[in-house]
């Protein structure tokens, strides 16, 4: 039982990350059916650029998620509207899929000319530094990660719940007609979401490289838990991405400690499978969201 | 076109792609006895998940081949080298090979990185009776096809590498023994087989294994596993790994303030320059692993390579990877076995390396008819934040400090 419960904890601590990645490809899907398949090297991009500033300028990896993230921003917005804008048309969502796959190839050719393909880490000096809470050892930098994804997933309801932009943004996902004739600019809040998608990518690429070592390459694994999860969660829903990734983190955990790390990666796809045969929408899904491009 | 002219143009293509096939096959065999330089195809993995070996292998090789050189090269002609990035994919490692002996029509062939690219480029190289002296695939897929052609330049085969530390554990006296042990290991025949052969001869003297777990190589988070070792409190853990397995082992460990008497893991503190900066300098003490090669080992040419490494590469005697000292040996047979046949023909130096003893920077090597070298790693242990053979005996250079001390000790 113990081992059950410790596993528990590092699944929340892990699952709390993955849900800030999660959340940016969500949101970016809700309003502009655009699956971005460059999030996974757009996570591991941010990961690079705070572990160079944490190797040359020594500034900690968690203060970097205030340098990285609106840097990322900038260019969150310039993809958007140098690649996906230009997508129209009912094939947009297919196209945006081969357009974001060959920025995440691009992103992963750059970072391997640049750092090579060594695995690197960001190891700050409190790596090591676990507390003992009634037995349970909890890492230092996996108690910081989470919440740093949690404060930054409760700023992103907030802008989604209480701000003018944020009602557009909504508007904009429960149907993009009627918000652009009630005077919604879907151009600017298309370009702003997709800039704010990144931005989540980066805060949690600054946590990744803390946690796990990382090199170009890593975005495969990444953006195919991401898919998952968004998936299981329900496309364009944030709430379905938090539950649906904090499930992952915990089944994965548990199963590794329970039954065999073989199983740990599979598992999770098992109960995505199990999951969507009952309720194929997703989690937090609604049915009639989602038309099918082309259809 | 009429059915007779396309078959007579069908024969005539078919004739044509023969006559190719039989002038390539036909021209394959090196030119030796020419005077031009000696050319040495070496695929290695300059990008893709080995390029870091890769590039080590690649530092050896050249090192051997400018101090060759500097002193009037092979049998007095020149050596050169023709490299090739294979990416780490065993596909691309044997086109390279292919490419080598058919189209660059080279002289002699070295290994890859690793065994996942040595066992496809061996089997190329023996088709075309290219000897293939290979630094770095030591795993039992390289020696179950049972090629004659293969010479494996380090003292023993990588299943056999971690029998240093069970005959080490075994020579403890009995109380010192541990009692209890977990194996966890990365599914990869240069890792989990190793372990699995610790196991068996740690089991036969009675030391009882609470947990064993193979974990695939895209497993990022080792904490799982970590946590479940601790909770069956297991005096050993011995893991069969490759390095950033092994760093996030001994990450997870070190979280969770579990730390075993005795803690062995086959790859990863043995890269005196990377283990302490990415587990921290505090903790490697009383870390065991295992090393083919060490630079104050005092083997043939050692003193001489470590010296040109330093000039050559910068840093110190302590940051020379292994791996270069591997691909080093791998160039002095060559030397030593063209001087002694006076000749670099293939089918000679493959029958010649069958018999004697070969002095090298890795000590001095023997191989059985199917490459599999005759002689014994070393036990490396971390002491005093520095890397040291600690075992058997006659090569130890520091003492072996039991139990391991805590964390930060």
């Amino acid at each position: 039982m113990h081992n059950v419960v410790q596993a528990i904890i590092l699944g929340v601590l892990i699952g709390g990350v993955y849900a800030l990645m999660a959340s940016g490809l969500t949101l970016v899907f809700g309003i502009m059916k655009v699956i971005n398949v460059a999030q996974g090297a757009l996570v591991i991009l941010a990961a690079y650029l705070s572990y160079t500033l944490f190797s040359h300028l020594h500034v900690d990896p968690f203060l970097s998620i205030l340098i990285v993230t609106p840097a990322m921003f900038v260019l969150g917005v310039a993809v958007q509207l140098v690649f996906v804008r230009s997508l129209r048309g009912r094939d947009a969502s297919e196209l945006s899929l081969l357009v974001t796959w060959a920025l995440a190839l691009g992103i992963e050719g750059a970072l391997s000319a640049v750092f090579q393909t060594t695995y690197r880490s960001t190891l700050p000096s409190y790596t090591y530094r676990s507390w003992d809470i009634f037995g349970y050892q909890v890492g230092l930098v996996r108690v910081l990660g989470f919440a740093a994804s949690a404060l930054l997933l409760g700023l992103l309801s907030l802008l989604l719940t209480r701000t003018r932009f944020g009602r557009a943004v909504r508007a904009t996902v429960q149907n993009p007609t009627a918000a652009t004739l009630l005077g919604v600019d879907s151009n600017r809040v298309q370009t702003l979401s997709f800039g704010i998608g990144v931005s989540m990518a980066a805060a949690a690429g600054a946590v990744y490289g803390v946690i796990y070592p990382f090199n170009p390459g890593s975005h495969y694994d990444l953006i195919s838990r991401l898919l998952s999860i968004v998936v299981l969660g329900g496309l364009g829903s944030i709430g379905g991405a938090v539950a649906a990734a904090l499930t992952m983190g915990v089944v994965e955990s548990v199963v590794a400690v329970e039954i065999s790390p073989t199983w740990a990666a599979f598992s999770f796809f098992i109960v995505l499978i199990a999951f969507l045969l009952v309720r194929p929408q997703g989690i937090f899904g609604l049915r009639s969201s989602f038309t099918p491009p082309g259809s | 076109m009429t059915m007779t002219s396309t078959r007579i143009a069908v024969a005539l293509a078919g004739a044509t792609a023969l006559a190719a096939g039989a002038a390539t096959a036909g021209s394959a065999a090196p030119r030796s006895g020419s005077a031009g330089p000696i050319k040495i195809g070496i695929s290695l993995s300059l990008s893709g998940d080995f390029s870091d070996s890769g590039k080590a292998a690649k530092h050896g090789y050249e090192l051997w081949k400018n101090v060759v050189n500097a002193h009037g090269g092979v049998l007095g002609r020149k050596v050169q080298l023709i490299i090739k990035d294979d990416t780490s994919s065993p596909t691309q490692a044997s086109t390279n090979y292919q490419n080598f002996i058919t189209k660059d029509k080279v002289d002699l062939v070295f290994g890859p990185f690793s065994t996942l690219l040595s066992a496809p480029s061996a089997a190329v190289a023996n088709r075309y009776g290219y000897a293939f002296i290979e630094p770095a695939g030591g795993g039992p897929a390289v020696f179950q096809e049972k090629l004659h052609n293969v010479f494996f330049t380090q003292p023993a085969p990588v299943l056999q590498s971690a029998d240093v530390f069970a005959k080490f554990l075994l020579s403890l006296p009995k109380a010192q023994r541990p009692k209890t042990a977990a194996y966890p290991s990365l599914d990869d025949p240069f890792s989990s087989p190793i372990a699995d052969r610790v196991r068996t001869l740690l089991e036969k003297a009675g030391v009882k294994t609470v947990y064993k777990t193979i974990y695939p190589s895209e497993t990022t988070d080792m904490t799982p596993i970590m946590q479940k070792i601790a909770s069956k409190h297991p005096d050993a853990v011995i893991g069969g790994t490759q390095s950033n397995d092994a760093f996030a082992q001994v990450k997870a460990m070190i979280q969770l303030k579990f730390s075993p008497k005795f803690l062995f893991l086959t790859n990863g503190p043995n890269d005196p320059a990377e283990f302490p900066s990415k587990v921290g300098a505090k903790n490697v003490n009383g870390i065991f692993s295992t090393g083919d090669w060490f630079p104050e080992e005092r083997s043939p040419g050692n003193a001489a390579f470590v010296k040109a490494y330093v000039k050559a590469y910068g840093g110190s005697a302590g940051t020379v990877d292994p791996t270069a000292a591997e691909a080093y040996a791998a160039g002095q047979v060559v030397e030593d076995v063209a001087k002694k046949i006076h000749s670099i023909d293939n089918k000679k130096i493959i029958a010649t390396l069958h018999t004697g003893n070969w002095p090298t920077v890795e000590g001095v090597l023997r191989w059985n008819s199917i490459g599999e070298p005759q002689g014994s790693d070393l036990l490396v242990e971390w002491v005093n934040g520095k890397l040291s053979p600690v075992f058997p005996k006659n090569v130890a250079l520091a003492t072996a400090l039991t139990p391991k001390p805590g964390w930060g000790g």
